[in-house]
């Protein structure tokens, strides 16, 4: 491990995900840390580390557009890649209009989620 | 002047004051006349024979005899013509031997009446005494011009007799006969059937039986103080009508019948027909028969009330009635479907007339009603909604039923009622279109809902499924292979598979809770319900709706709502089958009827495109379907709602054009009813779940 790897944040409240996608996103070559809900990332000490945050949309409590508008206001410019169980064809405009990088729909394909991980990093 | 004296005083006793006169003044034995008989009517027995009426002197004893026509002293004066002397003419004729005493000498003198000899006079010398000389021929000749008055006086006399006594015969035969129709009328009068009164132009009742006492409530005092006058018992606004039968009868002598009214002794009103005759000849008095009217005129307003009530109940409920004779286009209708129609009350009702204001798309309903005529089950009730454009423009819903009836010569005749719809219809269509608008968003909402439930639920382990497998993947691929790491992401997706499989078991049990909504339902009473929904819309497809519903049939148990659905998605299937015919009645029949065993059965029979072999397999499959704007799973979930109460659905093509959906279901199921909403939604559920399987 080296400190030059780019930091991808995971925030799922679906304990599989946070299980199983870390160890992809290790395998393709990223720093990970997972986090069960938007509080607890706001909380951690990864927020200003955090190169790409890969976020679920539906969660108790905060969900993941109110963490979206949350850091725009903190002016935390994190690149955003949303994940999704639900096929919802009016959120993901507007996600995307309001700085979203991607939005998968889960179960997405290990290249939908690298390609969208390339954009996010670009951008940065 | 003595003869002239005795015709004058005593005609009867002339003639022998005539033989007595011819004595005395030819101052001879026998004088007397001889007439010839015309007692017999008949030609052989008039003027056969000399009669003697009367004789003067010594021959008298011998009067009322006589002598033959032909044979004897006068029948030679009438042969020649002229006066005789005889002398001893017994000699002659010597049948006279023995009248005595015997003629010396005789004369014979004719008389005439109208130029025809009709008797002689004669004198008699039975002695040499004196002789007949010219001054008795002339006085005889005289004498001879008076017999013959004095005779025509007598036969006078006796035709007077005979006319006298027939007229007296006739009289009394006539006052007979008017005993008798006396009584006839008597009894007629007081058989009191109906009033009959006597009167004269002046205002007098002169008699008056009791029947017409009962009517205006007087009595016989009243009638015979002469209280009572017809022009007093009639109204004011009646006497101009008293008048115009009195110039009646000054006319013709007779009134014709007519209906007026008279006031009673208390003061009320009696209703009467009223006819009657002047007297033959006596120019004032007549009679006239009276009928009470009050039960008539009852019953008129009765019916008068009646019929203003069906009007303002027709005109209450918007409602109005027809008749139509299908042979003969006579067609009858009520004030209020003129007032429904717009057009003035009375004006003769024709088809081109209805025509003019039947909206152009529902002019054929006029052409199927006469179709029914021809088809073999014809006759059956018929309902249907149509409209009217009225000459503003605005369009007017009717709605009708229409019941068909033969009349006793087997002609087509309608009874229909129409309504005017037009407020509610489009209410209605309002409610209608919020309706089918909603049930649209609802459907593909639910269906949505439930598609996004099932794929997040199932969404969630796929996802790990997919992740973990792709790991694995990198993990092999590395060098060395990270064959730990492998086996823990492998054991993931086994997991995650399992969690999938765990979802579907969830949900199968989610919907397979048993919630019991059972009762008793009428498929009648549920059936109607449903065209009562579908009614619009059905006429708007141009479809003739037929109900046969079977009286008394048994109750099923199980979820009215459920059973309605698959009613309601029968309809619209048959219904949209016959979107494309053109060619015959759109007719739609729903049919309920006892099944073989204790079941009931509703069939649904169109005029559709029908079915052909290959399809019948696939119809009740889901996702199964023929239209292009259809979900494909009314069929599959009405056949599991149909199973769920242990019953059956099925198919038939028609023998004619169509098809026919039937569905049975036992009045008692044995078993417990499930939930047959539910179990429908499970195997939608499973269908849905394939079809979102079917995507990865």
């Amino acid at each position: 491990m080296t400190i030059n790897r780019s930091l991808v944040s995971v925030v799922d409240d679906d304990e599989s995900v946070r299980e199983s996608l870390p160890d992809l996103l290790r395998e393709f070559g990223f720093a990970v840390e997972a986090f069960a809900s938007a509080e607890e990332f706001l909380g951690s000490v990864y927020v200003g580390q955090t190169k790409c945050l890969i976020l679920d949309i539906a969660m108790p409590g905060m969900s993941g557009p109110d963490l979206q508008r949350e850091l725009r206001t903190r002016k935390q410019a994190i690149p955003i890649v949303f994940i999704t169980a639900q096929e919802n064809a009016t959120i993901r405009p507007r996600l995307l209009k309001e700085g979203a990088v991607e939005c998968l729909v889960k179960p997405f394909s290990e290249t939908a989620l690298l390609t969208a991980l390339n954009t996010a990093l670009r951008v940065a | 002047m003595n003869l002239v004296s005795a015709l004058a005083d005593s005609p009867r006793t002339i003639l022998q004051t005539l033989a007595d006169t011819i004595l005395d003044i030819t101052q001879c034995d026998s004088a007397g006349l001889s007439l010839l008989t015309r007692d017999g009517q008949t030609a052989d027995v008039r003027g056969k024979r000399f009669f003697w009426p009367a004789i003067a002197g010594m021959w008298n004893p011998h009067a009322g005899g006589g002598t033959p026509r032909n044979f004897g002293p006068c029948g030679d004066v009438l042969d020649q013509n002229r006066t005789l002397l005889f002398r001893h003419f017994e000699r002659r004729y010597p049948y006279l031997l023995p009248v005595i005493p015997a003629a010396e000498e005789c004369l014979l003198v004719p008389f005439y009446v109208a130029g025809e000899a009709v008797g002689t006079i004669w004198a008699i010398m039975h002695c040499d005494r004196r002789q007949f000389d010219a001054e008795d021929d002339r006085v005889m000749a005289s004498l001879g011009k008076f017999a013959s008055s004095a005779y025509q006086a007598l036969i006078h006399i006796e035709d007077l007799k005979v006319q006298v006594s027939q007229r007296e015969k006739a009289e009394a035969e006539v006052r007979e006969l008017a005993r008798g129709l006396e009584a006839k009328i008597r009894r007629l009068v007081e058989a009191n059937v109906v009033g009959i009164v006597m009167w004269n132009l002046e205002g007098s009742i002169t008699g008056a039986n009791d029947a017409f006492l009962r009517m205006v409530q007087y009595d016989r005092e009243d009638l015979a103080s002469g209280r009572v006058r017809w022009t007093d018992l009639t109204p004011a606004e009646w006497h101009d009508r008293d008048e115009r039968a009195r110039a009646e009868l000054q006319a013709t002598g007779i009134f014709q019948p007519f209906e007026k009214e008279y006031v009673r002794k208390d003061g009320g009103r009696v209703s009467v027909l009223l006819g009657g005759a002047l007297f033959e000849g006596s120019g004032n008095e007549g009679v006239a028969f009276v009928i009470d009217l009050s039960d008539q005129k009852r019953a008129e307003r009765a019916l008068r009330r009646s019929e203003a009530f069906l009007a303002e109940g027709q005109h209450l409920s918007q409602t109005g009635s027809f008749s139509w004779r299908v042979a003969t286009d006579e067609i009858t209708w009520s004030e209020q479907l003129y007032r429904i129609y717009e057009l003035e009350i009375g004006v003769p009702v024709t088809l081109e007339l209805i025509r003019t204001r039947v909206h152009p798309e529902d002019v054929s309903l006029i052409e199927k009603m006469k179709m029914v005529d021809q088809a073999p089950d014809g006759g059956k009730d018929f309902e249907m909604q149509y409209r009217l454009v009225m000459p503003d423009h605005s369009i007017k819903y009717l709605h009708a039923v229409a019941h068909p009836s033969r009349d006793q010569d087997g002609q087509l005749e309608y009874i229909a009622v129409v309504q005017d719809v037009t407020a509610r219809r489009l209410t209605e269509e309002a409610r209608d279109k919020a309706r089918s608008e909603l049930a649209h968003v609802a459907r593909v909402m639910s269906l949505g809902t439930l598609t996004a439930s099932i794929a997040h639920e199932l969404n969630q382990p796929l996802s790990g499924i997919v992740t973990n497998a792709s790991t694995c993947m990198r993990m092999l691929a590395t060098d060395p292979p990270n064959v730990d790491g492998a086996r823990e992401t492998a054991r993931r997706t086994i997991r995650d598979a399992r969690r999938a499989a765990d979802v579907i078991t969830r949900l199968r049990a989610i919907f397979s809770k048993k919630e019991s909504t059972t009762e008793s339902v009428d498929l009648n009473e549920a059936a109607r319900e449903v065209i009562a929904l579908s009614l619009s819309e059905l006429e708007r497809g141009g479809v003739i709706l037929r109900r046969e519903f079977a009286e008394d049939l048994p109750t099923v148990t199980g979820d009215r709502v459920q059973l309605q659905q698959v009613i309601l998605n029968l309809l619209r299937n048959a219904s949209d089958a016959m979107s494309g015919v053109d060619d015959r009645p759109r007719e739609l029949v729903i049919r309920t009827e006892r099944d073989e065993g204790d079941g009931v059965r509703l069939s649904v029979q169109d005029a559709g495109q029908g079915l052909d072999l290959q399809s019948m397999d696939q119809l009740f499959q889901p996702f199964y379907t023929t239209k292009g704007d259809g979900m494909g799973i009314g069929l599959s979930v009405s056949r599991s709602i149909i199973e769920s109460h242990y019953g059956r659905l099925w198919a038939q093509a028609n023998d004619g054009p169509g098809a026919t959906f039937s569905f049975s279901v036992p009045c008692r199921p044995d078993g417990v009813p499930g939930n047959p909403g539910l179990d429908a939604i499970r195997s939608l559920t499973a269908a849905i779940a394939l079809q979102v399987m079917g995507t990865l």
